[in-house]
């Protein structure tokens, strides 16, 4: 099974290496990262499969570092993850292109389904 | 009919019912409408009655005084006419007889056929005379004129004798004498050239003197008649006494002029009494003149009057309460319409204002819950990933359990956040044309399978010509679902469900979706739609179904209501407009954090 590079950006850090570990668990190869900046500079560095974003980040707000991602990779899927997320977020989010827009706390069969959609999507 | 005049009588009486809305107390200005209803109507009769009775009062009294006087006046003026001419009668024959005794000799007037002749000039002259005599001062009768012959009587012993001979004149009481005739004696003293005396009598007829006091008496309620001293009745009077007995009223106190006074007769009749004691200038008399007239009687114009006024005020009266009444019951009830309309609409500003708050208070404690709920969610699931993979606890199917048992209560807990995120959000709405038929249809589609095995009926009942109507669609979905999910927790296997959609007026459409499941108490309906609320037993709720469809039905411009029967069913309503003004759309999407 190739190996999905996935990159996890959430400020709750034991959850973030949780999620890693489950998806690791399920053949995912998971980076993680706990603000907006570097999310970021991963980001311009490596190229992921997927990214899983949080909204409230501690330095950039995660619609910010959405547009920024879109920017430095426009072909990255960016799935809000969110224990937050406004009717705005939402808009602004599905606006600047994000993939979905989730809440937590998140089935991991149900984030296991959508990996597969996009798996199917991609070339 | 009896609605109409139940309607009519409420306008006059109103009710004020409060009963059947205590809910909206608090939200009333005005607490007692019954107290204002009636200080209202006291006040106004109060100030359109006290004016007219006081002047009705002020008028009758004014009116009693000036009757009173003017008939005492009346009375004064017919007694005072009266003893003139009893006076003047009494008056001209002792003038007679005394201008007799000084003109004409002893002698002459000793000589019964002067003494006759004398007597029939008198009588030409003045008349009302029966006899002439002359009496010696021995009291022996020495001349007499006359029908009785009554010569050589000895009248030393009597009394008008003994009377004249100390006063010179006298006037005697009518009485009856030797003749049994009622006659008035008046003697006149003289002396003769010897120095001894000598009296001319006269006998007068009382029926002239009748005639005379007949002549002043006006009307039936009006009795002249004359009394002595003593109170025994001279001239005969019909309610006061015949004659020669005793007046029926006292005697009056002794009084130089004429005098009017108010008395009583045995029936407690109100009389008024004008009398005057008779005096000559030459002698007294003792006659005293009554005049009494019934009051009651004289006064039968002005109680007729006085009863006409009181049947005028008396309607009056009862026009100003009926027209008071009727004001006042307009005005208050007006008062207590708008009273309650405000209550109302402040009470429904309230629910919304708290289904507001809190659902904004549900908002923010979803968002915080979110965060650890989901490190649950994944710490749980690594652990139950790790158990699945190691071969020691892949087998342990008990903690495998308490895992999973973990993970649902998490998924749990995340539907009731995500509900309440839900109910909290402002959806965009999007107008479309919607076919309620098809609508309804779609949502169906969801529950056919659960109502074949329930064994439940459907019935939809909507106008094949209905016109579509612009609304959300999917909002309109929404909250069918949410309804017809609520209608099936809350029926028996077996059941009926019916929805209906008709027009309600020119702008609107009723959707009505009815069972005849278990129903709800009374107590429970206005809070059927606050949050939290349910009365489903253990997990099987959240309490938020119809929380979210009260919002979107708001959301949508419309109205809910509900009607339940506990063991007859419930009936929710959906009233929704037809069309949705574009400008009053409210697609501001955020929650405000």
């Amino acid at each position: 099974m190739k190996q999905y590079h996935l990159l996890i950006v959430d400020d709750e850090q034991r959850y973030a290496d949780m999620l890693a570990k489950r998806l690791s668990l399920r053949g995912c190869h998971c980076e993680v990262c706990y603000n907006g900046q570097q999310a970021l500079d991963l980001v311009a560095r490596k190229n992921f499969f997927l990214i899983l974003l949080d909204l409230h980040l501690p330095d950039i707000y995660g619609t910010e570092v959405l547009t920024r991602i879109n920017v430095i990779s426009a072909m990255t899927p960016v799935i809000i993850l969110t224990g937050h997320g406004t009717e705005a977020d939402r808009r602004a989010c599905m606006q600047q292109g994000a993939y979905a827009f989730m809440h937590k706390p998140l089935g991991i069969d149900e984030l296991l389904a959508i990996l597969a959609r996009i798996r199917e999507m991609s070339p | 009919m009896m609605d109409r005049i139940r309607e009519i009588f409420g306008s006059i009486w109103p009710k004020f019912n409060r009963q059947d809305n205590k809910h909206l107390d608090p939200y009333f200005t005005f607490t007692d409408y019954r107290k204002i209803w009636t200080i209202g109507i006291c006040l106004l009769v109060v100030t359109a009655l006290v004016p007219l009775l006081v002047v009705t009062i002020i008028h009758y009294q004014l009116l009693q005084v000036s009757v009173d006087s003017e008939l005492k006046l009346r009375a004064e003026r017919l007694a005072s006419n009266a003893r003139r001419a009893v006076t003047f009668f009494l008056e001209g024959r002792l003038d007679a007889l005394r201008f007799a005794v000084n003109e004409i000799a002893y002698d002459q007037l000793t000589d019964p056929d002067h003494l006759a002749e004398i007597l029939r000039n008198l009588k030409l002259g003045f008349g009302g005379l029966t006899d002439l005599s002359v009496i010696a001062h021995s009291g022996a009768q020495i001349a007499y004129a006359g029908p009785f012959n009554l010569e050589g009587r000895d009248y030393s012993n009597q009394h008008w004798f003994i009377e004249c001979q100390k006063h010179d004149f006298y006037v005697s009481e009518i009485f009856r004498g030797y003749r049994d005739v009622p006659h008035i004696i008046i003697a006149v003293k003289s002396f003769r050239r010897d120095g001894t005396f000598f009296i001319l009598r006269a006998t007068l007829d009382t029926e002239r003197l009748i005639q005379t006091l007949s002549s002043y008496e006006t009307g039936a309620h009006a009795e002249v008649f004359l009394i002595n001293r003593s109170g025994i009745v001279q001239t005969s009077s019909k309610h006061h006494g015949d004659i020669f007995e005793r007046m029926s009223l006292p005697v009056p106190a002794y009084s130089l002029r004429t005098q009017v006074t108010m008395a009583e007769d045995d029936h407690k009749e109100p009389l008024i009494v004008g009398y005057a004691y008779i005096a000559t200038q030459i002698a007294d008399t003792p006659f005293i003149l009554m005049v009494i007239k019934q009051k009651a009687g004289m006064m039968q114009v002005w109680q007729q009057l006085r009863s006409n006024i009181n049947w005028f005020v008396g309607l009056c009266t009862l026009a100003i309460l009926v027209i008071v009444t009727i004001t006042c019951s307009y005005t208050v009830n007006k008062l207590y319409g708008a009273d309650k309309a405000k209550a109302e609409a402040m009470a429904l500003m309230e629910q919304s204002n708290q289904l507001a708050t809190i659902g904004q208070l549900a908002a923010g404690v979803a968002h915080e819950i979110n965060n650890p709920l989901a490190l649950i969610n994944e710490t749980a699931g690594y652990v139950k990933d790790m158990f699945v993979l190691m071969e020691q606890y892949r087998q342990d199917d008990e903690l495998i359990g308490y895992i999973d048992d973990i993970l649902e209560a998490v998924e749990r807990c995340g539907t009731i956040t995500r509900q309440l995120l839900g109910f909290a959000r402002k959806f965009e709405v999007k107008i479309q044309q919607v076919k309620l038929n098809e609508a309804i249809s779609d949502v169906l589609v969801f529950h056919n399978k659960e109502a074949g095995y329930r064994n439940i009926k459907v019935y939809v009942d909507v106008p094949e010509d209905m016109p579509p109507i612009e609304t959300d669609r999917g909002k309109l979905q929404q909250i069918l679902v949410n309804l017809v999910n609520n209608a099936f927790q809350a029926i028996d296997n077996g059941c009926i469900l019916d929805i209906q959609a008709s027009p309600a007026g020119a702008d609107k459409v009723r959707i009505t979706i009815s069972d005849n499941g278990c129903g709800m108490p009374e107590e429970n309906l206005p809070k059927i739609f606050e949050p939290f609320f349910t009365t489903k037993a253990g997990n099987k709720g959240t309490g938020l179904g119809l929380a979210i469809t009260y919002g979107l039905v708001k959301k949508l411009h419309g109205d809910i209501s509900v009607k339940s029967k506990v063991h007859e069913g419930t009936t929710f309503t959906v009233t929704l407009p037809t069309r949705i003004p574009e400008e009053t759309i409210e697609n501001e999407g955020s929650t405000g954090r």
